[in-house]
């Protein structure tokens, strides 16, 4: 069966994405604290530091914010008002949530691609002494390219429940 | 432009992640003025602008490790040892974990799945109605927002460019004036049920201190290196999460490293969460200062109230509307702005501003629709939402007018800040 290999196929693709935000989200949350420590570890026993390090240190908030960004997108966990579907039956509920899925993922699209002109206009620019700035800020088009993708299968998701009229519910907090 | 706002807005309330809500009216914002859409990007890479940023992200982590380890069981047998023996004590051990363990774990709901597990069945055991029960661990949960090292108390530092050691000072009094309040009303729902005070030992405070020695050090170090100025609060965010990690990981083995990437995981959603609703915000707000929003909120604001007093009364009644639609997060990345420059005309000290901000953004964890604590306690404690409104009302009652001596009393709050 075709949708058999393509479900399979997706499922593995689902495992592989989750394990890469995983481990992207234990390196760099491990790095900073590592750095940071470090830092301080220099500051008292040698009474010196490294020049680069605050602005590493802040590109690592920028990369954390943006893969956990796209994790919680996945896990449905960005911050929203919460209304509908706490107080709407669910089967009221699932309409607005197929038009607010689609929303997200054509304003995350619209930011990929916008971000996207933006690094590639300012290929020449430098960042931590003579990295190109695109190796620490080509994540935000990817980010928002990975979030539009998870809105999307969110909404297709949505979409053939409703085709198919079926009572699953998604679990709650 | 007003069709288009109206959808956003109805957009939002049906749930688009907020994020998305905010970017689209930047964007449309940006559209308006003919300024080309790839400013988005630039006011999004402002998030590796900021200052002590990464404390949000090493916090929260070390925040998510304790509540998994065994620390508020310890936690718990402490102040047990220390408060349990007076009369009503075992609400009063309730209301100071509570709040001890929200501030370190930075109100992310956490506080009611790892404390109330343990208190909610310890007061039932004592004899404390049950309604009492819900509604305490289900408020204690947000207790505690205003003492340092909260999340809240950081962001609002940094987006409202305020030291934040000095906003951790400023919170100390107020935090603690909440704190009397609540043990004043549980001492007297209480008062018939007197049962015999326990007696005060020496050893057992001994024993639960030995059994928390390698957590003891951490409120020390956090709170004497930032209140010193040894540690910027980034740097304390480091060293705490490095040292929890270390302590509950390799020391008292109490957490898997297998679990470890889950645990990770599980916080850095809610940072996230926190972190891209920030980097769009830059954007709306830069624009809606560019379009001089503030001046125009403000020439509203003078046409309604004169007096610092009654422009505190307005923002006290809007701050409360807010947080019961918005998350404490978000309303303070969005609307921090815009409200710094009004209160500075009427001389709101803005440090007393982000403590009442954050104390009537508080009362949101316990008010419907949306407050996210009524929804933890509902499904962790298995009670109807319904049941859990009603236990947490008279709560709510005690801290809103907690929240009103806050807000007319700024000498609470500027007081330490200057000593």
């Amino acid at each position: 069966m075709v949708s058999d290999n393509l479900s399979r196929a997706l499922e593995r693709l689902r495992l592989l994405g989750t394990a890469v935000e995983n481990a992207l989200l234990v390196l760099l949350l491990s790095a900073m604290m590592l750095l940071a420590v470090g830092q301080i570890v220099l500051r008292m026993f040698f009474d010196s530091g490294l020049l680069w390090a605050d602005e590493l240190l802040k590109i690592l908030v920028l990369w954390i914010a943006l893969v956990a960004s796209v994790a919680a997108a996945r896990s449905r966990r960005h911050l929203r008002i919460d209304v509908l579907s706490r107080y709407v039956p669910q089967r009221y509920a699932r309409v607005p949530e197929l038009l607010v899925d689609l929303f997200a993922a054509g304003i995350c699209g619209f930011i990929a691609w916008h971000s996207l002109q933006f690094i590639l206009l300012s290929m020449g620019d430098t960042v931590l002494v003579d990295i190109p700035s695109w190796v620490a800020q080509g994540i935000l088009p990817l980010a928002f390219l990975l979030m539009c993708y998870r809105f999307t299968l969110h909404f297709l998701a949505g979409f053939f429940r409703v085709l198919r009229g079926s009572p699953t519910r998604i679990p709650g907090p | 432009m007003i069709a288009f706002s109206i959808l956003l807005l109805l957009l939002a309330v049906l749930g688009a992640p907020l994020f998305t809500v905010i970017a689209a009216s930047a964007m449309l914002g940006y559209q308006q003025e003919g300024i080309d859409l790839m400013a988005i990007a630039i006011e999004i890479l402002g998030i590796a602008e900021m200052p002590f940023l990464s404390a949000i992200p090493l916090f929260t982590f070390a925040g998510y490790l304790l509540s998994e380890s065994n620390a508020p069981r310890r936690l718990v047998r402490l102040t047990n040892a220390v408060l349990g023996w007076m009369p009503g004590g075992l609400a009063l051990v309730a209301l100071a974990a509570c709040a001890f363990f929200t501030a370190f774990t930075g109100a992310s709901g956490v506080t009611i799945i790892a404390l109330g597990a343990i208190l909610y069945p310890a007061l039932q055991h004592d004899g404390y109605p049950d309604n009492f029960n819900l509604g305490l661990v289900t408020s204690g949960g947000s207790l505690g927002l205003l003492f340092a090292p909260s999340l809240p108390l950081i962001l609002y530092g940094v987006i409202a460019e305020v030291p934040i050691d000095g906003l951790f000072r400023a919170g100390i009094l107020p935090g603690l004036l909440m704190l009397v309040m609540l043990a004043g009303w549980s001492f007297w729902v209480n008062r018939h049920n007197r049962k015999p005070p326990g007696s005060f030992s020496w050893r057992e405070v001994g024993g639960a201190l030995r059994e928390s020695l390698w957590e003891l050090p951490l409120p020390f170090v956090v709170l004497g290196g930032i209140y010193s100025g040894f540690f910027a609060v980034s740097e304390a965010a480091a060293v705490t999460a490095l040292y929890v990690l270390l302590v509950e990981v390799f020391i008292l083995r109490e957490i898997r490293i297998k679990d470890l990437p889950l645990i990770m995981r599980e916080s850095m959603l809610l940072v996230g969460g926190i972190l891209i609703i920030l980097g769009v915000s830059l954007a709306s707000t830069n624009y809606m200062i560019d379009a001089g929003v503030p001046q125009k909120l403000l020439s509203i604001v003078a046409e309604l109230v004169t007096s610092p007093a009654s422009f505190l009364l307005l923002l006290l009644v809007f701050l409360l509307i807010l947080g019961a639609i918005l998350d404490i997060f978000s309303a303070i990345v969005l609307v921090v702005p815009l409200v710094l420059p009004i209160a500075a005309q009427y001389g709101v000290d803005p440090f007393h501003l982000g403590i009442v901000f954050l104390a009537a953004m508080q009362l949101g964890y316990l008010t419907p629709p949306v407050g996210l604590n009524l929804f933890i306690a509902s499904y962790r404690f298995d009670q109807p939402i319904m049941k859990v409104y009603s236990a947490t009302f008279p709560f709510l009652v005690i801290l809103l007018l907690s929240v009103i001596v806050i807000a007319f009393w700024p000498q609470l709050s500027v007081w330490l800040v200057n000593v």
